[in-house]
């Protein structure tokens, strides 16, 4: 019974997820459980994690950002501006996380100074963002979606550096995971984050400072966006303002599957950390074994709605379970 | 005012629209004629179609970002079909049965399964979209019947048969959500659905129906689109979900459910694709179109929510001036009452009018 309660913790159904699905594609093509081939596959889908794991904070306090995918554009191309301009490589990616960190402070002010829904505004915005990186990648000369490229060789290797006999992408993502842990789970901060889920009314009257908490985590998840926007730089050696448009859904995708509620207050950064790396293994894995990555993106939604929709139905029947007990109790009572 | 703004949400909308098309006359005379206008509509035909069905999932508190992936499939199933022999008239009729599908399939997870809407749909948009590829397999549907595209030419008074099928769905959802209970079931689905399921609603059918009109819109959107190009792109409907969202919120849908016209949604649609077109006819650089309308869109939002917090600040004023004033407290009993039921989001289709009223005669009165 005891190994049994283990699976009542959603995190520890998404390891055993994540352990069969490797089997599974392993099972067919053996080249997939290379240590080195799962190692360096993440670097297809980590952007997406990175940017995760501070959209979890975001949607525990019950908010969404909708506008990642566009700071992820908008900081790939601060970046390649700066660059262009003769900016010192390192300073202009630090710029680039400064330039994230705004658009998360602007989200947040813009959602609590209008008490409008954070989707309605980050909505707003990320056409904003978008539209921002598309007219300074126009400014700067290069026209519509054409990239900038031609960066500092010291900055394009970061994406294949080794460190540890693991791609730096992914060690980002690790200590990411760590850091964000920490933060969420061992903080007063990470406290004040799931009492404004929980609760807004009472955070307020309990003093707690919300504006702060708030701005704080929209402005965490601008800088993983910028940051994520960055690797990807990096990984393909080139500047688009479109970078992120693929990578938004995803990443929502991810911290939902993680088991954080859509209507905030619960949720963990292990079990988003684990979804990113089902998911993206699950795409992975479909592409080893030769379906098109048309195909396994339809696939991978169909796996979000069927693990939803089980969850859901699996709520649904522990309520009717608990109804029928209580209901049962009763009865025997009165007998 | 702002009373009058906040009751009319559509006004504001129109009132931006007329500045956008005001500048435009001013900045260019030549622009001053009805084709501008007309050019405009027949841009926005897919945008209007997608925001009647956002406004009747909005309105049930629901939300679909899967109708760009049922738009690319519709389309392409309706291409496919063309292609393959198939008259017009049964390949659209099959594209809009598979609209229905989808739509039903999403309203299953939302109103049977309680899945979050979000959630399920951002499910279904993967899932749909790979559904695009299935169909086409990977390429691009091109040669359609030249009967099929010209259905979006000019026809009569200078507007397509597809324009005007717009405009009568426009009336007919109108109509619909304003004048038939099934139409008023859907707001109060939205407003409180514990609530309208007491009063003998049936709630999920509500729900489903809701979704499965809006599968029906989206595939209808995207014939339309596909009439309109000429040819089907795989990625045909991409991000239209979150500029038929945009659009509803800007009419005064609210995503929390319960309030919206179609008027205003589909006002909404006219501005998002006006921005468009006025920027580039006032010959601006195509790259600054997207900062320009999320600016605007911003600006608006942040607006209005200033607005109804005002509102929602004077409508709790009235309500515990009794308990500040004791000695009006008899003549607002009545009043109060009638504030407290009213949630404090602002203006609602049913019940609001007359708290405003109520709010507007206490203040002429003190």
């Amino acid at each position: 019974m005891k190994s049994l309660g283990l699976f009542k913790r959603w995190e520890a159904v998404l390891a055993l997820i994540l352990v069969v699905e490797i089997l599974f594609f392993g099972a067919i093509n053996p080249a997939f459980l290379n240590v080195s081939t799962l190692l360096y596959s993440t670097s297809d889908f980590i952007h997406v994690g990175i940017v995760a794991l501070a959209l979890t904070l975001v949607i525990i306090t019950g908010g969404i950002d909708l506008s990642i995918g566009a700071v992820m554009g908008l900081s790939a191309i601060t970046l390649g501006l700066l660059w262009v301009a003769g900016v010192n490589i390192w300073v202009a990616c630090f710029c680039a996380l400064g330039a994230g960190a705004i658009t998360g402070i602007i989200n947040s002010v813009a959602i609590q100074v209008a008490q409008v829904n954070p989707l309605v505004i980050t909505l707003g915005s990320s056409f904003l963002y978008s539209g921002a990186s598309l007219v300074l990648s126009g400014l700067g000369g290069a026209s519509g979606y054409e990239g900038i490229s031609g960066f500092d060789d010291s900055f394009v290797e970061l994406a294949n550096l080794e460190v540890m006999g693991m791609p730096f992408p992914l060690v980002i993502f690790l200590i990411a995971t760590v850091v964000f842990m920490v933060l969420l789970h061992r903080t007063r901060f990470g406290r004040y984050i799931y009492l404004i889920g929980q609760n807004p009314r009472a955070t307020r009257y309990a003093g707690i400072p919300q504006f702060r908490t708030l701005t704080i985590a929209y402005a965490l998840t601008g800088i993983m966006a910028a940051l994520s926007g960055l690797v990807l730089a990096s990984y393909f050696g080139s500047a688009r303002s479109d970078f992120g448009s693929d990578a938004l859904m995803p990443a929502i995708t991810a911290v939902v599957l993680g088991g954080t509620s859509i209507y905030g207050g619960s949720g963990t950064i292990l079990g988003t950390a684990l979804a990113v790396l089902v998911v993206g293994y699950f795409q992975t894995g479909l592409q080893i074994i030769g379906v098109s990555s048309h195909i396994a993106s339809a696939l991978s939604g169909a796996l979000l709605v069927v693990v939803v929709a089980m969850r859901s139905l699996s709520e649904i029947g522990r309520a009717y379970f608990q109804l029928w007990r209580v209901l049962n109790s009763t009865g025997k009572q009165k007998a | 005012m702002i009373r009058f703004l906040q009751n009319n949400r559509e006004a504001s909308v129109a009132i931006i629209i007329v500045m956008l098309l005001a500048i435009l006359a001013i900045s260019d005379p030549s622009y001053l004629k009805v084709e501008t206008l007309l050019s405009i509509y027949s841009n926005s035909l897919t945008l209007f179609v997608l925001a009647i069905g956002a406004t009747m999932v909005m309105a049930t508190r629901g939300l679909d970002v899967s109708v760009g992936s049922i738009m690319g499939l519709a389309a392409a199933i309706a291409g496919v079909c063309m292609n393959d022999g198939l008259g017009i008239v049964p390949a659209i009729g099959i594209a809009l049965f598979v609209g229905l599908l989808c739509g039903l399939f999403n309203g299953f997870m939302v109103a049977i399964l309680r899945v979050p809407a979000i959630v399920a749909t951002l499910g279904t948009l993967g899932f749909f979209r790979g559904c695009v590829h299935l169909t086409t397999g990977g390429s691009w549907i091109e040669g359609l019947p030249e009967a099929f595209k010209g259905l979006s030419h000019a026809w009569f008074l200078g507007l397509s048969p597809f324009a005007w099928l717009v405009l009568f769905l426009l009336a007919a959802a109108h109509i619909f959500l304003r004048y038939t209970a099934f139409g008023h079931a859907i707001f109060a689905v939205g407003d409180n659905r514990e609530g309208a399921r007491l009063l003998g609603i049936r709630v999920n059918t509500v729900q489903l129906t809701a979704y499965a009109i809006n599968g029906i819109l989206s595939a209808l959107a995207g014939i339309i689109f596909a009439a309109q190009i000429g040819f089907i792109p795989n990625t045909a409907g991409n991000g239209m979900e979150m500029r038929a969202i945009a659009s509803g919120v800007l009419g005064g849908v609210s995503l929390l459910g319960g309030t919206g016209t179609v008027i205003g949604a589909a006002l909404g649609a006219f501005f998002m694709t006006a921005i468009d077109s006025v920027l580039v006819m006032l010959r601006f650089d195509a790259y600054w179109n997207d900062m320009i309308a999320g600016a605007i869109l911003l600006i608006v939002l942040i607006g209005d929510g200033r607005i109804r917090e005002a509102m929602a600040q004077s409508l709790r004023y009235q309500k515990y001036r009794k308990f500040l004033e004791p000695d009006e407290a008899s003549i607002n009993a009545s009043a109060a009452h009638a504030t407290k039921d009213a949630p404090v989001s602002g203006a609602r289709v049913t019940g609001t009018d007359e708290t405003a009223v109520a709010a507007h005669s206490k203040e002429s009165r003190a």
